[in-house]
């Protein structure tokens, strides 16, 4: 069927940055296929990614573990993940609950992240 | 009564002096050539016999300037002359012959009294000659002298009278006659036995170019009669004449010749004339160029009034079928073609029975349609007319009963379709008029047959496709019951462009589409296909309803090929919200019912898609609290044809509130009561939806699927939110409900189960999950660390994983109000 989360890229600072906003619902049914979109969007040569989920409406542990494997292969590539996650927000709840910050940082908006990588 | 004299003009009487005087005078010389007494003085006579001569000569001259008075006075000097004559030549018989001469002349040109005068100086004249001669003779001799003559004159005068009265009167009536037959109309002929003309009036004259003149003398035949004819003309005179019969008559048309050598039709009327053994041939004729002529104007008058009637009688025929033919492009279905064609072609033919048969691929035919009563034979008789390809006729064929048969193939690019056969009883026969007039309705039923069966083809691929483009099944929507019919029009009208979707999207809402395409056909249900995936696309990246109907503006407005228009209702229903929001495009609006009370939506509307380039869309919300339920349809449910379609829409909510409430019995409710037993003009699409109660606990079974964690989230929403749950512990709790699903999905799954159920009770401000599946628990997917564990565990108060041999049961336990929302 439909696909419950849709994913948008981005590229900002002139492709070194690459945003991947997420809108939806992230679940078993999508978390596998949007760590691929995102990985597959971020070029070698970018400094870093900013996974946008501002307006995503639902994360759960399949989600939150697509993030913790997106954040390792990036480090291993020595680029920087950040994830906006606005407090207060469902999302935000989950990520501070499996201590997301362990393994990047979480900002309230966009424009703070890319700013961080740049 | 004039006297006689008139009738001779004065130069007769001249003449006729002239001949007396010179008779006399001839005659008295004629005395002196015979021996005769000395006594005669021959030189007296002869000068008297020349003077005589003299005044015969005079008056012959004289001619047409001769006055009566002039003869009266030559016939006094003629007497005078005898007088002298018979006194010098002595007494003889001779004279009294010459005086009853003048007497008889006085009284043949005069009138009676000059006559009597006349015969008085003869008279005198002779008894003085008498009485000179011989003074001695007796008074008798001197009376009878003077009587002979007198008496002798009056006798002779006698008879000429009578004779002349009747010359007279021939003479009047022969000019009469004459007349008559000049001032005819027709030509009037008198021929001799042998043909030659003997009178021609004025009307021959005029008709031949002859004058009677150059007429009379010659024979008809080489005047009048065309060189070819001659013999006949011969032939024919000579029977009339030589027929037994007295008074035999001809009556014949032939060709005449006028003397400038053109020709002309004539029409003689002849008769035999038999005047005392004398035969003679009389005739009229008459020229009848120009009777023929009328009688030819007449004739092709009426075989052209007989040529219009028949016309006529053709255009009734071929008319009839061109409305039949018009019946099947205005695609009205074969069936109904066949069974007025049959009923026409019964009344055309003034049939007693009239049956199509139809052939199918393998060219077998069957009856496609009949009037009453039954063709005996028929079946046989149609093989026959489709082997042999052209209309015939079967007449007192011993296998046939009940009289003659009349059958022709109805053929469609060179392919037997049908035969068409109708019979009748004697001593009603076909012929061959009728079979002209078949074979001219089949080359348009055979169009139409075909037209029909094309048309029938495309309607059901068209019907098959915009079934194709509904939804087959609709999606289970928790806390929502859904229902949804289509309707095609009935079959005389094209399929129509109604469509309708149903979408679930992110966070339990739904998507409810109905629209109506204003094309029909193939391209009506071509384009709903484009403008149904566009929508799903549209809405499914999460657009508000007014941007997606915005959207579908756009794509309609730019691409279709011509201007294509649709009405279309974008309807949002979020459950949990218990809210309803929808943007109308020109659609007739939605109807919901709340606590039995039907009311429409009105608001939201603008004009239909494909109209302006960048129409205004708003989108309207509206409460929808559980228990209610929202009608979408198309206007074939409300639109009858002469009624206002408010009317049908108050028809609507009256069926609406006396409906039952389940969906599915609503549809089938409204169908039943709105759509006339006929089946609709229009398409009719209806789409239902209720917002089911929430119930105090609940159980729902769902596929092993991930695909069953949205909408099992969305009806756990919908159910925490009713059950007093705020923003933060739904999403938490709905979090937890969802770790301990994809476990059982996962897990329950890869054990060959295929569902887990959920349950949920609230006990006062506890709340209770169950998620049960047909699997073993795991503590740990790869790389997950757990973290599945970890969540339930944090965001519910307690979790109990029980193991058991058929499945695993997690227990979920949270307190609503209690555990702080976002930490």
């Amino acid at each position: 069927m439909n696909d419950l989360v849709q994913v948008e890229i981005e590229e900002r600072e002139g492709a070194e940055v690459v945003v991947a906003r997420l809108t939806g619902e992230l679940d078993i049914s999508g978390a596998e296929t949007t760590g691929r979109r995102i990985t597959e969007a971020v070029p070698s040569s970018a400094r870093g990614v900013v996974v946008d989920m501002s307006d995503l409406e639902f994360i759960d542990s399949s989600g939150v573990s697509m993030l913790f494997a997106l954040a390792r292969r990036v480090g291993s590539r020595r680029q920087e993940l950040r994830v906006v996650a606005p407090a207060g927000k469902p999302v935000a709840r989950v990520l501070e609950i499996v201590e997301f910050e362990r393994a990047a940082p979480v900002h309230e908006d966009v424009h703070s992240a890319v700013a961080e990588i740049a | 009564m004039r006297a006689l004299p008139e009738l001779f003009d004065v130069r007769i009487k001249a003449r006729s002096i002239a001949y007396l005087f010179g008779a006399g005078a001839i005659l008295g010389l004629l005395t002196l050539v015979f021996p005769h007494s000395d006594e005669v003085n021959d030189l007296a006579l002869v000068l008297l016999a020349s003077a005589a001569i003299v005044v015969a000569a005079v008056v012959w001259a004289s001619g047409e300037h001769v006055r009566d008075w002039h003869i009266h006075a030559v016939l006094v000097s003629g007497v005078l002359i005898v007088s002298l004559a018979n006194y010098y030549a002595g007494p003889s018989t001779l004279y009294p012959l010459l005086y009853m001469w003048a007497s008889l002349y006085a009284f043949y040109f005069f009138r009676p009294i000059e006559a009597f005068a006349h015969m008085t100086v003869v008279a005198v004249s002779y008894a003085i000659v008498l009485v000179i001669q011989d003074p001695d003779s007796a008074i008798v001799r001197w009376l009878l002298a003077v009587g002979t003559p007198l008496l002798a004159g009056l006798l002779i005068s006698s008879l000429l009278r009578r004779l002349s009265d009747r010359a007279q009167l021939l003479e009047r009536s022969e000019a009469r006659t004459r007349l008559v037959l000049d001032t005819a109309p027709d030509a009037f002929i008198t021929l001799d036995r042998d043909g030659v003309i003997l009178s021609w009036n004025a009307a021959a004259d005029r008709l031949f170019g002859w004058s009677a003149s150059e007429a009379i003398g010659k024979t008809m035949r080489a005047l009048i009669v065309p060189p070819e004819f001659g013999e006949r003309h011969d032939e024919r005179r000579h029977a009339l004449v030589t027929s037994d019969s007295p008074l035999a008559t001809q009556n014949f048309e032939v060709e005449f010749v006028r003397r400038d050598g053109s020709r002309f039709p004539g029409e003689a009327t002849v008769s035999k004339v038999d005047i005392r053994g004398e035969v003679f041939v009389s005739g009229f004729i008459t020229d009848v160029t120009e009777r023929l002529r009328r009688d030819a104007e007449r004739e092709a008058l009426l075989r052209e009034q007989a040529a219009r009637a028949e016309a006529e009688r053709v255009a009734d025929l071929v008319g009839s079928l061109q409305a039949l033919v018009d019946a099947a492009l205005a695609h009205r279905t074969l069936d109904d073609i066949l069974r007025e064609l049959v009923a026409q072609v019964r009344g055309v033919l003034d049939a007693d029975a009239a049956t199509i048969y139809l052939a199918d691929e393998e060219e077998r035919l069957s009856v496609g349609a009949s009037t009453p009563g039954e063709i005996s034979g028929g079946a046989e008789f149609a093989d026959t007319v489709a082997e042999a390809r052209e209309a015939m006729l079967s007449r007192d064929d011993p296998a046939i009963e009940g009289g003659a048969l009349i059958g022709v193939p109805l053929l469609a690019e060179g392919e037997v379709t049908g035969v068409l056969v109708a019979c009748a009883t004697p001593p009603r026969v076909f012929g061959g008029e009728d079979l002209t007039l078949l074979r001219l309705a089949a080359e348009r039923v055979g169009l139409a047959i075909a037209h029909a069966r094309v048309y029938e083809r495309e309607h059901k691929i068209a019907e098959t496709l915009q079934r194709s483009l509904l939804p087959d099944h609709l999606p289970t929507l928790p806390g929502l019951a859904v229902a949804a019919r289509y309707l095609p029009a009935a079959s005389e009208a094209e399929v129509g462009g109604d469509w309708y979707d149903v979408i679930p999207m992110a966070g339990g809402a739904v998507g409810l589409v109905m629209g109506d395409v204003a094309g029909k056909g193939l391209a009506g249900a071509s384009m709903v296909g484009r403008l149904r995936s566009a929508l799903r696309a549209y809405a499914l990246e999460g657009h508000d309803g007014a941007r997606v109907v915005e959207q579908l503006n756009r794509l309609l407005w730019t691409e279709a090929e011509e201007s294509q228009m649709a009405t279309m209702l974008y309807v949002i229903v979020d459950p949990a919200a218990n809210s309803v929001h929808w943007v109308n495009a020109g659609h007739p609006a939605p109807l919901m019912l709340v606590d039995g009370e039907p009311g429409f939506l009105e608001g939201a509307g603008s004009v239909p898609l494909g109209v302006l380039p960048f129409p205004t869309y708003e989108e309207v919300s509206a409460p929808m609290t559980p228990g209610s339920t929202l009608l979408l349809y198309t206007d074939g449910l409300v639109e009858r044809p002469g009624e206002n379609i408010d009317d049908g829409m108050a028809e609507l909510a009256a069926r609406v509130r006396e409906a039952p409430e389940d969906p599915d019995a609503l549809c089938d409710h409204l169908l039943a009561t709105l759509v006339p037993a006929g089946g609709a003009m229009d398409d009719v699409a209806i789409l239902t939806l209720r917002n089911l109660p929430v119930p105090e606990r609940f159980s729902a079974e769902f596929p092993a699927q991930p695909e069953s964690l949205a909408p099992m989230r969305a009806m756990l929403r919908r159910w925490l939110s009713h059950a007093g749950a705020g923003e933060m512990e739904i999403a938490e709790i709905t979090t937890a409900c969802g770790e301990a699903a994809t476990n059982a999905i996962e897990h329950g799954g890869a054990r060959g189960g295929t569902s887990f159920q959920v349950s949920g009770s609230r006990n006062g401000r506890e709340v209770e999950l169950a998620v049960r599946d047909q699997g073993s628990w795991r503590e740990e997917r790869p790389g997950d660390h757990g973290r599945g564990l970890d969540l339930m565990r944090t965001l519910m108060d307690s979790v109990a994983v029980e193991p058991a041999e058929e499945g695993t049961l997690v227990s979920l336990r949270r307190r609503l109000g209690g555990k702080g929302g976002s930490a």
